[in-house]
């Protein structure tokens, strides 16, 4: 049953104009991370161990991901919700035998493998950007994937509650608003002490699972991301997802 | 007169208060609570908040909040059978378009207004500066308020192609990064005839970040102000024509 649903949505997507968005998402990030190539020192630094050029890319990417994911991510989870809300999709689905909860959870199957693909191709793209423009240092790949993967987590866990809101209010002005307040949040979160981004999660946890940070002097250091609480933020974010989906289901449409 | 009247009345229940309210005044306090975070002293007064809120205020959100705005003003038009309705009204394209395009336009100016008021109480609660911002400030409100109406033009023509209320924000998102693009590398020229890229420019104005010099002179306020009129009319220009050749659904 989840498999055939599954297969649906992603029929759905077809004419929902994900690949564009998608490819902004993707395309967004490589762009703001490479204006670092044409920082100054970037060149001089590309076969320099001590310049960093990979930490100076990642920093870039982090950066980006921070302003462009939250808003992104919003469109994506309203693209999917949205068409239900207009064309009743929820009640065809109830008759079908999928209740509203259900087909949440069946579109975070589907669009969250989306976003898994989208995430990692940012990544692997601003590597490939790297290694083009003649980076010689050798690469930290144990810090790149290592972030790709808590990334991985932090998009996925914000997608699921964009789904939420998405889907519990008809009026997207909401969801759009949370995404473009979301990226506040995460612009904030980079000024406060870790402790307290995690009290703004999900959006505060882009800060903490940066893994290179400038210092007032201008001097790039390499952080310990905070995997404990990145996999807790994962944790509660499905049974919270479960339990209002479960809500979901008792609803009448 | 009617249409204008009759799009404010489509706005009374549409929640666009609050991107109107909330917006400004989150930028104001991501400036606010990363300076006081941060410990640094607002060593130019109240020229230093200003950068501190309207420069990354500037690049990014304002272009999407003006976007959600025109998904809002025409999303009304998309639902049950509004949009024969629309298109069965005895008034002109022009009159259509133009009349969204005020309504964003007056969002805009409550946005700007709600930023300056939000950066004088921020000022004087919380950082207690000294008299008020200069009156350059003001102007530079206008031109930003100015240039909002090219962004809104173009984002109320997507809305009205786009059923969708967020593929428009995803647009404005890509303009905007666009627009940052063209300031952050200084190519000054393009940026005055992209939209989001003027946008961009104008929130840097007075401020000397990126392509500005710190000074807000005749010329750069002149070159902004008749470039965000040029825009907006050419793009009003094209809406209408587009709207003209749209059938009833």
């Amino acid at each position: 049953m989840m498999g055939r649903a599954v297969a649906n949505e992603f029929a759905k997507m077809r004419r929902l104009r994900v690949t564009p968005v998608v490819f902004v998402m993707v395309a967004g990030v490589l762009a703001v991370s490479c204006v670092e190539f044409t920082a100054s020192g970037f060149v001089e630094s590309m076969g320099d161990p001590a310049g960093k050029p990979w930490q100076r890319l990642l920093a870039s990417m982090s950066f980006s991901v921070l302003m462009l994911s939250p808003i992104l991510l919003a469109v994506l989870a309203s693209r999917q919700v949205d068409i239900e809300h207009q064309g009743n999709g929820w009640l065809l689905s109830r008759t079908s035998g999928l209740a509203p909860g259900y087909l949440c959870r069946v579109k975070f199957v589907a669009a969250g493998a989306v976003v898994v693909a989208a995430t990692v191709a940012q990544s692997g793209l601003v590597f490939a950007g790297g290694a083009l423009v003649g980076i010689t240092v050798v690469f930290p790949a144990g810090q790149w994937l290592g972030y790709t993967a808590l990334l991985v987590v932090v998009n996925l866990v914000l997608f699921a509650l964009h789904l939420l809101l998405s889907a519990r209010v008809e009026n997207q002005l909401l969801g759009m608003g949370v995404g473009v307040l979301g990226v506040f949040f995460a612009v904030i979160s980079t000024g406060l002490p870790q402790w307290l981004s995690h009290f703004l999660p999900p959006w505060g946890y882009y800060e903490l699972i940066k893994p290179v940070e400038y210092r007032e002097d201008g001097s790039l250091v390499s952080l310990a991301p905070s995997y404990v609480s990145v996999l807790a933020l994962g944790a509660a974010g499905g049974v919270l997802f479960l339990l209002v989906t479960r809500q979901f289901d008792r609803r009448e449409v | 007169m009617g249409s204008v009247r009759a799009e404010f009345l489509k706005l009374k229940r549409s929640l666009s208060w609050a991107v109107v309210v909330l917006l400004p005044l989150m930028a104001v306090t991501t400036g606010v609570v990363n300076t006081v975070v941060s410990d640094q002293q607002l060593g130019n007064g109240w020229h230093t908040l200003w950068l501190r809120v309207v420069v990354f205020y500037g690049l990014f959100p304002l272009a999407l909040g003006v976007a959600a705005l025109a998904s809002l003003v025409w999303r009304v038009e998309h639902r049950g059978g509004n949009w024969n309705a629309l298109m069965g009204r005895p008034v002109s394209s022009a009159q259509v378009v133009i009349a969204k395009l005020a309504v964003l336009a007056a969002l805009a100016a409550a946005m700007q207004t709600v930023l300056l008021a939000g950066l004088v109480v921020a000022g004087k609660l919380v950082f207690a500066l000294p008299g008020i911002p200069p009156a350059r400030y003001l102007l530079v409100s206008v031109v930003i308020v100015l240039a909002c109406l090219p962004v809104a033009a173009l984002q109320s023509g997507l809305s009205m192609l786009m059923r969708s209320f967020a593929a428009p924000v995803a647009v404005a998102l890509l303009g905007a990064v666009g627009g940052v693009l063209l300031v952050v590398t200084r190519v000054e020229g393009v940026a005055m005839v992209v939209p989001y890229g003027l946008l961009g420019r104008a929130t840097q104005l007075g401020t000397g970040m990126f392509v500005d010099s710190g000074a807000v002179t005749t010329g750069v306020v002149a070159a902004l102000v008749a470039a965000a009129l040029g825009l907006t009319a050419a793009v009003v220009a094209g809406t209408a024509t587009v709207l003209d050749r749209l059938d009833i659904r």
